[in-house]
Protein backbone atom coordinates (compact mmCIF):
# COMPACT_ATOMS: atom_id res chain seq x y z
CA UNK A 1 0.00 0.00 0.00
CA UNK A 2 0.84 3.40 -0.69
CA UNK A 3 1.94 5.65 2.17
CA UNK A 4 -0.67 8.43 2.61
CA UNK A 5 0.74 10.81 4.74
CA UNK A 6 -0.51 11.32 8.50
CA UNK A 7 -3.24 14.11 8.95
CA UNK A 8 -5.34 14.79 11.90
CA UNK A 9 -8.39 12.91 12.38
CA UNK A 10 -10.42 15.84 12.12
CA UNK A 11 -14.23 14.99 12.95
CA UNK A 12 -15.00 16.05 9.32
CA UNK A 13 -13.14 13.22 8.33
CA UNK A 14 -14.93 10.88 10.78
CA UNK A 15 -17.38 11.04 8.17
CA UNK A 16 -15.46 9.62 5.89
CA UNK A 17 -18.64 7.12 5.18
CA UNK A 18 -17.02 5.84 1.83
CA UNK A 19 -18.54 2.94 3.16
CA UNK A 20 -21.08 4.29 2.03
CA UNK A 21 -19.82 5.46 -1.26
CA UNK A 22 -21.25 8.61 -0.40
CA UNK A 23 -22.56 11.42 1.00
CA UNK A 24 -22.41 14.58 0.92
CA UNK A 25 -23.67 17.12 3.18
CA UNK A 26 -26.79 17.97 3.61
CA UNK A 27 -25.84 21.08 5.55
CA UNK A 28 -26.53 23.45 3.02
CA UNK A 29 -23.39 25.75 3.91
CA UNK A 30 -21.49 22.35 3.37
CA UNK A 31 -23.02 21.66 0.13
CA UNK A 32 -21.43 22.36 -3.15
CA UNK A 33 -22.97 21.71 -6.99
CA UNK A 34 -21.42 18.58 -6.49
CA UNK A 35 -22.35 17.27 -3.41
CA UNK A 36 -25.41 14.74 -2.78
CA UNK A 37 -28.15 14.08 -1.45
CA UNK A 38 -29.75 17.43 -2.28
CA UNK A 39 -31.48 19.58 0.53
CA UNK A 40 -34.10 17.56 0.07
CA UNK A 41 -32.48 14.44 1.37
CA UNK A 42 -32.68 12.31 -1.80
CA UNK A 43 -30.50 11.48 -4.79
CA UNK A 44 -32.44 12.75 -8.01
CA UNK A 45 -31.74 9.29 -9.51
CA UNK A 46 -33.15 7.77 -13.13
CA UNK A 47 -35.53 6.51 -12.83
CA UNK A 48 -36.32 7.40 -8.94
CA UNK A 49 -35.90 5.06 -6.28
CA UNK A 50 -38.56 2.91 -4.84
CA UNK A 51 -41.10 4.84 -2.10
CA UNK A 52 -40.37 1.73 -0.03
CA UNK A 53 -37.15 1.55 -0.41
CA UNK A 54 -36.72 2.55 3.76
CA UNK A 55 -39.61 0.19 4.39
CA UNK A 56 -37.71 -2.72 2.82
CA UNK A 57 -34.33 -2.00 4.59
CA UNK A 58 -35.81 -2.64 8.04
CA UNK A 59 -36.60 1.00 8.65
CA UNK A 60 -33.40 3.02 10.34
CA UNK A 61 -33.52 0.03 12.44
CA UNK A 62 -32.85 -2.05 9.13
CA UNK A 63 -30.30 0.59 8.01
CA UNK A 64 -28.45 0.46 11.39
CA UNK A 65 -28.08 -3.00 11.25
CA UNK A 66 -26.22 -2.95 7.45
CA UNK A 67 -23.79 -0.44 8.39
CA UNK A 68 -22.37 -2.91 11.07
CA UNK A 69 -22.29 -5.15 8.90
CA UNK A 70 -21.08 -2.68 6.56
CA UNK A 71 -18.20 -1.52 8.44
CA UNK A 72 -17.47 -5.26 9.56
CA UNK A 73 -16.57 -5.99 5.61
CA UNK A 74 -14.80 -2.74 5.32
CA UNK A 75 -12.68 -4.23 8.12
CA UNK A 76 -11.64 -6.94 7.36
CA UNK A 77 -10.96 -5.92 3.70
CA UNK A 78 -6.90 -5.56 3.37
CA UNK A 79 -7.58 -3.30 0.61
CA UNK A 80 -8.94 -1.11 2.48
CA UNK A 81 -9.66 -1.41 6.25
CA UNK A 82 -6.08 0.65 6.92
CA UNK A 83 -7.27 3.73 5.66
CA UNK A 84 -10.75 3.39 8.00
CA UNK A 85 -8.17 2.87 11.02
CA UNK A 86 -5.68 5.51 10.28
CA UNK A 87 -8.21 8.15 9.13
CA UNK A 88 -11.61 6.86 10.62
CA UNK A 89 -13.80 6.28 13.57
CA UNK A 90 -15.77 3.44 12.81
CA UNK A 91 -18.19 3.39 15.82
CA UNK A 92 -18.77 7.04 14.58
CA UNK A 93 -19.03 6.29 11.01
CA UNK A 94 -21.52 3.44 11.13
CA UNK A 95 -23.85 6.44 13.11
CA UNK A 96 -23.26 8.71 10.49
CA UNK A 97 -24.05 6.07 7.73
CA UNK A 98 -26.79 5.31 9.64
CA UNK A 99 -27.83 8.33 9.34
CA UNK A 100 -27.33 9.02 5.58
CA UNK A 101 -28.57 6.10 4.37
CA UNK A 102 -31.42 6.39 6.29
CA UNK A 103 -32.08 10.02 4.69
CA UNK A 104 -31.08 9.21 0.66
CA UNK A 105 -33.70 6.08 1.16
CA UNK A 106 -36.32 8.83 2.13
CA UNK A 107 -36.18 9.42 5.27
CA UNK A 108 -35.84 12.20 7.98
CA UNK A 109 -32.42 13.92 7.07
CA UNK A 110 -30.72 13.54 10.45
CA UNK A 111 -27.26 13.09 8.67
CA UNK A 112 -24.82 15.33 10.79
CA UNK A 113 -21.77 14.86 8.68
CA UNK A 114 -19.54 16.60 6.59
CA UNK A 115 -19.39 17.35 3.01
CA UNK A 116 -18.23 14.12 1.12
CA UNK A 117 -16.00 15.87 -0.83
CA UNK A 118 -14.76 17.92 2.18
CA UNK A 119 -14.53 14.75 4.10
CA UNK A 120 -12.64 12.51 1.00
CA UNK A 121 -10.40 15.66 -0.30
CA UNK A 122 -7.10 14.71 1.20
CA UNK A 123 -7.37 11.20 1.04
CA UNK A 124 -6.86 10.31 -2.91
CA UNK A 125 -9.18 7.97 -2.57
CA UNK A 126 -9.10 5.39 -5.94
CA UNK A 127 -11.84 3.98 -7.79
CA UNK A 128 -10.32 0.54 -6.92
CA UNK A 129 -10.80 1.01 -3.00
CA UNK A 130 -14.24 2.85 -3.88
CA UNK A 131 -15.08 -0.28 -5.55
CA UNK A 132 -13.79 -2.07 -2.62
CA UNK A 133 -16.79 -0.24 -0.49
CA UNK A 134 -19.63 -1.13 -3.07
CA UNK A 135 -18.40 -5.11 -2.66
CA UNK A 136 -18.59 -4.65 1.19
CA UNK A 137 -22.40 -2.82 1.04
CA UNK A 138 -23.10 -5.72 -1.20
CA UNK A 139 -21.75 -8.74 1.19
CA UNK A 140 -23.63 -6.22 4.31
CA UNK A 141 -26.59 -6.37 2.35
CA UNK A 142 -26.93 -10.21 2.21
CA UNK A 143 -25.46 -10.46 5.99
CA UNK A 144 -28.20 -9.00 7.08
CA UNK A 145 -30.71 -10.55 4.58
CA UNK A 146 -31.80 -7.15 2.49
CA UNK A 147 -32.67 -8.28 -0.68
CA UNK A 148 -30.51 -7.67 -3.79
CA UNK A 149 -33.47 -5.30 -5.58
CA UNK A 150 -34.02 -3.41 -2.20
CA UNK A 151 -29.81 -2.81 -1.97
CA UNK A 152 -29.95 -1.57 -5.54
CA UNK A 153 -32.05 1.18 -4.52
CA UNK A 154 -29.57 2.35 -2.05
CA UNK A 155 -26.59 1.67 -4.60
CA UNK A 156 -28.78 4.08 -6.86
CA UNK A 157 -28.89 6.49 -4.29
CA UNK A 158 -24.90 6.22 -3.48
CA UNK A 159 -23.67 6.03 -6.70
CA UNK A 160 -23.20 9.63 -7.57
CA UNK A 161 -20.58 10.39 -4.65
CA UNK A 162 -18.10 8.61 -6.78
CA UNK A 163 -17.64 11.95 -8.24
CA UNK A 164 -16.75 13.79 -5.22
CA UNK A 165 -15.17 10.78 -2.94
CA UNK A 166 -12.44 9.65 -5.58
CA UNK A 167 -10.14 12.13 -6.46
CA UNK A 168 -6.98 9.74 -7.98
CA UNK B 1 -3.35 -16.92 -48.30
CA UNK B 2 -4.29 -19.48 -45.12
CA UNK B 3 -0.41 -19.00 -44.17
CA UNK B 4 -0.29 -15.11 -44.06
CA UNK B 5 -3.60 -14.88 -42.46
CA UNK B 6 -1.91 -17.37 -39.08
CA UNK B 7 1.21 -15.54 -39.46
CA UNK B 8 -0.62 -11.78 -39.03
CA UNK B 9 -2.39 -14.21 -36.36
CA UNK B 10 1.38 -15.12 -34.83
CA UNK B 11 2.14 -11.23 -35.00
CA UNK B 12 -1.06 -10.12 -32.76
CA UNK B 13 -0.44 -12.84 -30.42
CA UNK B 14 3.02 -12.00 -29.47
CA UNK B 15 1.86 -8.17 -29.24
CA UNK B 16 -0.66 -9.09 -27.17
CA UNK B 17 1.94 -11.11 -25.07
CA UNK B 18 4.23 -8.04 -25.30
CA UNK B 19 1.74 -6.07 -23.24
CA UNK B 20 0.48 -8.85 -20.55
CA UNK B 21 4.50 -9.09 -20.12
CA UNK B 22 4.78 -5.59 -19.61
CA UNK B 23 2.73 -5.03 -16.89
CA UNK B 24 4.54 -8.07 -15.03
CA UNK B 25 7.60 -6.30 -15.57
CA UNK B 26 6.49 -2.87 -14.43
CA UNK B 27 4.31 -4.45 -11.70
CA UNK B 28 5.67 -2.03 -9.09
CA UNK B 29 5.60 1.14 -11.77
CA UNK B 30 1.51 1.74 -10.99
CA UNK B 31 0.65 2.19 -14.38
CA UNK B 32 0.27 -1.64 -15.66
CA UNK B 33 -0.13 -2.42 -12.38
CA UNK B 34 -2.54 -5.59 -12.56
CA UNK B 35 -5.61 -4.68 -11.16
CA UNK B 36 -8.89 -6.55 -10.21
CA UNK B 37 -11.18 -3.80 -8.84
CA UNK B 38 -13.83 -3.75 -10.97
CA UNK B 39 -17.08 -4.72 -9.47
CA UNK B 40 -18.57 -8.03 -10.25
CA UNK B 41 -19.89 -8.67 -13.60
CA UNK B 42 -19.12 -5.07 -14.96
CA UNK B 43 -16.42 -6.10 -17.30
CA UNK B 44 -19.19 -7.86 -19.45
CA UNK B 45 -19.23 -11.24 -20.88
CA UNK B 46 -16.96 -11.96 -24.26
CA UNK B 47 -18.47 -12.15 -27.66
CA UNK B 48 -17.65 -14.44 -30.50
CA UNK B 49 -16.02 -11.14 -32.00
CA UNK B 50 -13.61 -11.37 -28.91
CA UNK B 51 -14.80 -7.81 -27.68
CA UNK B 52 -16.18 -7.42 -24.23
CA UNK B 53 -20.22 -7.45 -24.84
CA UNK B 54 -23.05 -9.97 -24.13
CA UNK B 55 -23.00 -13.00 -26.17
CA UNK B 56 -22.95 -11.88 -29.64
CA UNK B 57 -23.38 -7.79 -28.89
CA UNK B 58 -20.13 -5.63 -27.91
CA UNK B 59 -20.93 -3.15 -25.31
CA UNK B 60 -19.55 -0.35 -24.34
CA UNK B 61 -17.77 -1.98 -21.53
CA UNK B 62 -14.00 -2.66 -21.55
CA UNK B 63 -13.26 -5.94 -21.05
CA UNK B 64 -10.91 -7.55 -17.99
CA UNK B 65 -11.56 -6.88 -13.94
CA UNK B 66 -9.30 -3.55 -13.72
CA UNK B 67 -10.33 -0.09 -12.82
CA UNK B 68 -8.50 3.04 -14.31
CA UNK B 69 -6.28 2.12 -11.97
CA UNK B 70 -4.85 -0.64 -13.69
CA UNK B 71 -4.61 -3.46 -16.23
CA UNK B 72 -6.13 -7.41 -16.49
CA UNK B 73 -6.84 -9.52 -19.35
CA UNK B 74 -9.19 -12.37 -20.38
CA UNK B 75 -9.02 -15.52 -21.68
CA UNK B 76 -12.09 -17.25 -23.17
CA UNK B 77 -13.34 -19.92 -24.71
CA UNK B 78 -17.46 -20.59 -26.17
CA UNK B 79 -18.72 -23.19 -27.95
CA UNK B 80 -22.01 -22.88 -29.63
CA UNK B 81 -23.81 -26.19 -31.17
CA UNK B 82 -26.31 -25.24 -33.87
CA UNK B 83 -27.97 -28.04 -36.32
CA UNK B 84 -25.79 -26.90 -39.29
CA UNK B 85 -22.82 -25.21 -37.76
CA UNK B 86 -20.48 -25.72 -34.36
CA UNK B 87 -18.58 -22.59 -33.61
CA UNK B 88 -16.00 -22.85 -31.19
CA UNK B 89 -14.35 -19.37 -30.56
CA UNK B 90 -11.15 -19.14 -28.50
CA UNK B 91 -9.23 -15.67 -27.52
CA UNK B 92 -7.69 -13.32 -25.48
CA UNK B 93 -8.39 -9.86 -24.35
CA UNK B 94 -6.31 -6.89 -22.71
CA UNK B 95 -8.10 -4.34 -20.38
CA UNK B 96 -6.37 -1.20 -19.82
CA UNK B 97 -7.20 1.07 -17.29
CA UNK B 98 -10.61 0.84 -18.00
CA UNK B 99 -10.14 2.66 -20.94
CA UNK B 100 -9.02 0.61 -23.77
CA UNK B 101 -9.03 -2.61 -24.88
CA UNK B 102 -7.26 -5.03 -27.26
CA UNK B 103 -8.40 -8.35 -28.31
CA UNK B 104 -8.00 -11.44 -30.54
CA UNK B 105 -9.89 -14.36 -31.44
CA UNK B 106 -10.39 -17.28 -33.34
CA UNK B 107 -13.28 -18.24 -34.35
CA UNK B 108 -13.76 -21.86 -36.23
CA UNK B 109 -16.16 -25.16 -36.64
CA UNK B 110 -17.33 -27.41 -38.65
CA UNK B 111 -20.43 -27.40 -41.09
CA UNK B 112 -22.96 -29.42 -41.19
CA UNK B 113 -23.74 -33.20 -43.24
CA UNK B 114 -24.92 -30.68 -45.62
CA UNK B 115 -21.57 -29.41 -46.93
CA UNK B 116 -20.62 -32.90 -46.56
CA UNK B 117 -23.17 -34.22 -49.70
CA UNK B 118 -21.78 -30.91 -51.79
CA UNK B 119 -18.26 -31.71 -51.10
CA UNK B 120 -18.24 -35.58 -51.87
CA UNK B 121 -20.60 -34.82 -54.93
CA UNK B 122 -18.14 -32.86 -56.34
CA UNK B 123 -15.43 -34.62 -55.53
CA UNK B 124 -16.73 -37.53 -57.07
CA UNK B 125 -17.91 -35.98 -59.60
CA UNK B 126 -14.12 -34.41 -60.07
CA UNK B 127 -12.30 -37.53 -59.79
CA UNK B 128 -14.91 -39.35 -62.18
CA UNK B 129 -14.13 -36.19 -64.87
CA UNK B 130 -10.59 -37.07 -65.02
CA UNK B 131 -10.63 -40.64 -65.40
CA UNK B 132 -10.28 -41.94 -69.01
CA UNK B 133 -13.32 -44.17 -69.59
CA UNK B 134 -15.54 -42.07 -67.63
CA UNK B 135 -14.98 -38.26 -68.46
CA UNK B 136 -15.64 -39.26 -72.33
CA UNK B 137 -19.31 -40.51 -71.09
CA UNK B 138 -19.85 -36.73 -69.06
CA UNK B 139 -18.43 -34.54 -71.34
CA UNK B 140 -21.32 -34.49 -74.08
CA UNK B 141 -23.46 -34.14 -71.08
CA UNK B 142 -22.41 -30.72 -70.67
CA UNK B 143 -20.57 -31.22 -67.26
CA UNK B 144 -16.85 -29.64 -66.46
CA UNK B 145 -15.00 -30.17 -63.96
CA UNK B 146 -15.87 -27.81 -60.87
CA UNK B 147 -12.88 -25.87 -59.49
CA UNK B 148 -12.06 -25.90 -55.72
CA UNK B 149 -15.44 -25.14 -54.04
CA UNK B 150 -13.93 -24.45 -50.46
CA UNK B 151 -16.50 -27.47 -49.56
CA UNK B 152 -14.74 -30.61 -48.35
CA UNK B 153 -16.10 -34.13 -48.31
CA UNK B 154 -16.53 -34.66 -45.03
CA UNK B 155 -16.37 -31.78 -42.13
CA UNK B 156 -15.64 -28.47 -44.19
CA UNK B 157 -13.79 -25.89 -41.82
CA UNK B 158 -14.78 -22.41 -41.46
CA UNK B 159 -12.32 -20.69 -39.60
CA UNK B 160 -12.18 -16.67 -38.74
CA UNK B 161 -9.56 -14.68 -36.85
CA UNK B 162 -10.68 -11.40 -35.26
CA UNK B 163 -8.40 -8.44 -34.07
CA UNK B 164 -10.59 -5.83 -31.95
CA UNK B 165 -9.86 -2.46 -30.43
CA UNK B 166 -12.57 -0.52 -28.38
CA UNK B 167 -11.95 2.92 -26.69
CA UNK B 168 -14.03 4.22 -24.25
CA UNK B 169 -14.98 7.54 -24.78
CA UNK B 170 -17.23 9.09 -21.92
CA UNK B 171 -19.90 8.33 -19.36
CA UNK B 172 -19.62 5.84 -16.73
CA UNK B 173 -21.95 2.62 -17.25
CA UNK B 174 -22.06 2.17 -13.00
CA UNK B 175 -21.97 5.28 -10.75
CA UNK B 176 -24.11 8.25 -13.19
CA UNK B 177 -27.02 6.98 -11.13
CA UNK B 178 -28.42 10.32 -11.49
CA UNK B 179 -27.67 11.10 -15.56
CA UNK B 180 -29.39 9.65 -18.64
CA UNK B 181 -26.13 9.39 -20.43
CA UNK B 182 -24.51 6.27 -21.03
CA UNK B 183 -21.25 4.70 -21.00
CA UNK B 184 -20.01 5.51 -24.71
CA UNK B 185 -17.42 3.44 -26.74
CA UNK B 186 -16.29 3.13 -30.19
CA UNK B 187 -14.10 -0.31 -31.51
CA UNK B 188 -13.20 -1.40 -34.17
CA UNK B 189 -12.92 -5.22 -35.86
CA UNK B 190 -10.36 -6.54 -38.44
CA UNK B 191 -11.25 -10.22 -39.75
CA UNK B 192 -10.01 -12.63 -42.11
CA UNK B 193 -11.12 -15.92 -43.26
CA UNK B 194 -8.79 -18.89 -43.91
CA UNK B 195 -11.52 -20.88 -46.22
CA UNK B 196 -11.61 -18.18 -48.88
CA UNK B 197 -13.03 -20.51 -51.54
CA UNK B 198 -15.98 -21.56 -49.50
CA UNK B 199 -16.90 -17.85 -48.97
CA UNK B 200 -16.44 -17.56 -52.93
CA UNK B 201 -18.11 -20.24 -53.44
CA UNK B 202 -21.58 -19.19 -51.14
CA UNK B 203 -20.77 -15.29 -53.00
CA UNK B 204 -19.47 -13.28 -50.96
CA UNK B 205 -17.75 -9.86 -52.22
CA UNK B 206 -14.39 -10.44 -49.82
CA UNK B 207 -13.29 -12.83 -47.54
CA UNK B 208 -11.47 -10.18 -45.33
CA UNK B 209 -12.71 -6.78 -44.20
CA UNK B 210 -13.08 -4.06 -41.01
CA UNK B 211 -16.03 -3.66 -38.93
CA UNK B 212 -16.22 -0.17 -36.58
CA UNK B 213 -19.12 0.31 -34.12
CA UNK B 214 -20.13 2.81 -31.24
CA UNK B 215 -22.13 1.35 -28.15
CA UNK B 216 -23.93 3.04 -25.42
CA UNK B 217 -24.51 1.13 -22.41
CA UNK B 218 -25.96 2.16 -19.17
CA UNK B 219 -27.24 -0.09 -15.62
CA UNK B 220 -30.16 1.34 -14.25
CA UNK B 221 -29.55 0.38 -10.62
CA UNK B 222 -32.99 1.10 -9.58
CA UNK B 223 -34.41 -1.49 -11.95
CA UNK B 224 -31.50 -4.11 -11.45
CA UNK B 225 -31.19 -3.52 -15.32
CA UNK B 226 -28.72 -3.11 -17.81
CA UNK B 227 -29.68 -1.82 -21.47
CA UNK B 228 -26.77 -1.77 -24.21
CA UNK B 229 -26.90 -0.22 -27.86
CA UNK B 230 -24.77 -0.48 -30.74
CA UNK B 231 -24.71 0.85 -34.11
CA UNK B 232 -22.15 -1.40 -36.00
CA UNK B 233 -20.81 -0.36 -39.51
CA UNK B 234 -20.10 -3.68 -41.37
CA UNK B 235 -21.06 -5.63 -44.35
CA UNK B 236 -21.18 -8.89 -42.92
CA UNK B 237 -22.43 -12.13 -43.42
CA UNK B 238 -23.40 -14.13 -40.21
CA UNK B 239 -20.77 -11.54 -38.25
CA UNK B 240 -17.80 -12.44 -41.42
CA UNK B 241 -17.77 -16.28 -40.53
CA UNK B 242 -19.43 -16.01 -44.11
CA UNK B 243 -17.49 -13.31 -45.47
CA UNK B 244 -18.33 -9.39 -46.39
CA UNK B 245 -20.64 -8.43 -48.77
CA UNK B 246 -21.94 -10.34 -51.47
CA UNK B 247 -22.77 -10.24 -55.69
CA UNK B 248 -23.87 -6.93 -55.05
CA UNK B 249 -20.63 -5.76 -53.51
CA UNK B 250 -19.02 -5.13 -50.92
CA UNK B 251 -21.55 -2.34 -48.50
CA UNK B 252 -21.04 -1.45 -45.23
CA UNK B 253 -24.15 -0.23 -43.57
CA UNK B 254 -24.84 0.62 -39.90
CA UNK B 255 -26.54 -2.13 -38.29
CA UNK B 256 -28.23 -2.01 -35.19
CA UNK B 257 -27.61 -4.26 -31.70
CA UNK B 258 -29.48 -4.36 -28.83
CA UNK B 259 -29.20 -6.29 -25.46
CA UNK B 260 -30.52 -6.06 -22.24
CA UNK B 261 -29.57 -8.11 -18.97
CA UNK B 262 -31.87 -8.25 -15.86
CA UNK B 263 -29.52 -8.54 -12.72
CA UNK B 264 -30.62 -11.12 -10.28
CA UNK B 265 -28.26 -10.62 -7.76
CA UNK B 266 -24.57 -9.24 -8.00
CA UNK B 267 -22.94 -12.15 -9.50
CA UNK B 268 -25.84 -13.62 -12.01
CA UNK B 269 -27.88 -11.79 -14.63
CA UNK B 270 -30.20 -13.00 -17.65
CA UNK B 271 -31.10 -11.19 -20.38
CA UNK B 272 -31.59 -11.01 -24.22
CA UNK B 273 -29.76 -10.06 -27.21
CA UNK B 274 -31.02 -8.85 -30.76
CA UNK B 275 -28.35 -8.24 -33.40
CA UNK B 276 -29.76 -7.08 -36.82
CA UNK B 277 -28.02 -8.99 -39.79
CA UNK B 278 -27.88 -8.31 -43.67
CA UNK B 279 -29.25 -10.75 -46.63
CA UNK B 280 -26.63 -10.62 -49.00
CA UNK B 281 -26.10 -13.73 -50.46
CA UNK B 282 -29.09 -15.99 -52.12
CA UNK B 283 -26.82 -17.55 -55.24
CA UNK B 284 -24.28 -21.03 -54.82
CA UNK B 285 -21.42 -20.97 -56.71
CA UNK B 286 -19.94 -24.44 -57.74
CA UNK B 287 -16.38 -23.21 -59.01
CA UNK B 288 -17.48 -20.78 -61.95
CA UNK B 289 -20.88 -22.15 -62.44
CA UNK B 290 -23.91 -20.51 -60.83
CA UNK B 291 -25.86 -23.38 -59.43
CA UNK B 292 -29.28 -21.52 -58.94
CA UNK B 293 -28.31 -20.26 -62.52
CA UNK B 294 -28.32 -23.49 -63.65
CA UNK B 295 -32.01 -24.93 -62.11
CA UNK B 296 -32.98 -21.63 -63.79
CA UNK B 297 -31.93 -22.16 -67.16
CA UNK B 298 -33.18 -25.86 -66.72
CA UNK B 299 -36.63 -24.14 -65.67
CA UNK B 300 -36.64 -21.75 -68.74
CA UNK B 301 -36.70 -24.46 -71.04
CA UNK B 302 -40.17 -25.39 -71.62
CA UNK B 303 -39.83 -29.28 -72.23
CA UNK B 304 -37.76 -29.55 -68.97
CA UNK B 305 -40.01 -27.24 -66.70
CA UNK B 306 -43.21 -29.50 -68.03
CA UNK B 307 -41.37 -32.22 -66.82
CA UNK B 308 -39.76 -31.44 -63.47
CA UNK B 309 -40.78 -27.85 -63.24
CA UNK B 310 -41.93 -28.03 -59.13
CA UNK B 311 -39.06 -30.17 -58.54
CA UNK B 312 -36.62 -27.38 -59.75
CA UNK B 313 -38.64 -24.67 -58.61
CA UNK B 314 -37.84 -26.56 -54.85
CA UNK B 315 -34.14 -27.09 -55.90
CA UNK B 316 -33.68 -23.28 -56.45
CA UNK B 317 -35.22 -22.65 -53.20
CA UNK B 318 -32.94 -25.11 -51.43
CA UNK B 319 -30.00 -23.79 -52.80
CA UNK B 320 -31.06 -20.57 -52.55
CA UNK B 321 -29.10 -18.60 -48.93
CA UNK B 322 -30.57 -16.14 -46.52
CA UNK B 323 -29.37 -14.84 -43.70
CA UNK B 324 -31.70 -14.18 -40.22
CA UNK B 325 -31.22 -11.57 -37.45
CA UNK B 326 -28.96 -13.47 -34.68
CA UNK B 327 -30.73 -13.34 -31.29
CA UNK B 328 -30.44 -15.33 -28.13
CA UNK B 329 -31.31 -14.75 -24.47
CA UNK B 330 -28.59 -15.81 -21.59
CA UNK B 331 -27.62 -16.69 -18.45
CA UNK B 332 -24.68 -15.53 -17.22
CA UNK B 333 -23.07 -16.53 -13.53
CA UNK B 334 -19.67 -15.02 -12.08
CA UNK B 335 -18.98 -17.14 -9.24
CA UNK B 336 -15.90 -15.01 -8.63
CA UNK B 337 -13.94 -12.56 -10.06
CA UNK B 338 -11.50 -14.98 -11.92
CA UNK B 339 -14.77 -16.27 -13.88
CA UNK B 340 -17.57 -15.67 -15.86
CA UNK B 341 -19.72 -18.69 -17.41
CA UNK B 342 -22.47 -17.71 -19.77
CA UNK B 343 -25.19 -20.36 -21.17
CA UNK B 344 -27.37 -19.30 -23.74
CA UNK B 345 -29.86 -20.15 -26.08
CA UNK B 346 -28.99 -18.90 -29.62
CA UNK B 347 -31.33 -18.36 -32.37
CA UNK B 348 -29.40 -17.41 -35.22
CA UNK B 349 -32.02 -18.28 -37.82
CA UNK B 350 -31.10 -19.53 -41.18
CA UNK B 351 -27.12 -19.93 -41.87
CA UNK B 352 -26.65 -20.34 -45.47
CA UNK B 353 -28.73 -23.09 -47.24
CA UNK B 354 -30.28 -24.33 -43.90
CA UNK B 355 -32.86 -22.51 -41.93
CA UNK B 356 -33.65 -23.07 -37.80
CA UNK B 357 -30.14 -23.06 -36.67
CA UNK B 358 -31.31 -22.66 -32.71
CA UNK B 359 -28.86 -24.20 -30.52
CA UNK B 360 -26.73 -24.06 -27.16
CA UNK B 361 -24.33 -21.59 -26.71
CA UNK B 362 -21.79 -22.01 -23.89
CA UNK B 363 -18.38 -19.84 -22.76
CA UNK B 364 -16.11 -19.89 -20.35
CA UNK B 365 -14.08 -16.65 -18.99
CA UNK B 366 -11.00 -16.51 -17.08
CA UNK B 367 -9.94 -13.20 -15.53
CA UNK B 368 -6.44 -12.69 -14.30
Amino acid sequence: MKPISMKPIRSSLQAFAIGVLALAATAPALADKEDFPTAKGTTPTIPGIDSDALEKFGGEEGVHKWAEALFYYIMLDNRINWIFERFGNPKRQIELNTQLETMVLGGPAKYQGASMSAAHSDLHITLTQFNAVVEAAYNACERVNTPYHVCNQLIAALAPFERVIVTR
Amino acid sequence: MKASGSRLGGRIAVALAAVSGLYCANASAGFFDLNTGKVFLTNGAVITDGASGGGINPWATIGGMETRDGVNGTVHYTYANLPSFTLNSVGLLVGLWDRLELSYTWDTGPTSSTYNTVGLLTNTLNSLLTNPVIAPLLTPLGLTQTANTGIEPFNTQVIMNVVGLKLRLFGDAIYNSDSLIPQVAIGGFYKWNANKQLLHTLGAAKADDFEAYVSATKIFFPLSTLISATGRYTSANQTGLVGFGGPDGNKRTFRGEFSIAYLLNKQTAIGAEYAMHSDNLHDVMLGNINANGLVRTLQNIPAVNALVGPTLQSLNGTLTQHEDDWKDIFFAYAPNKNLTFVFAYAMLGQIVLAPHNNGVYMSVQANF
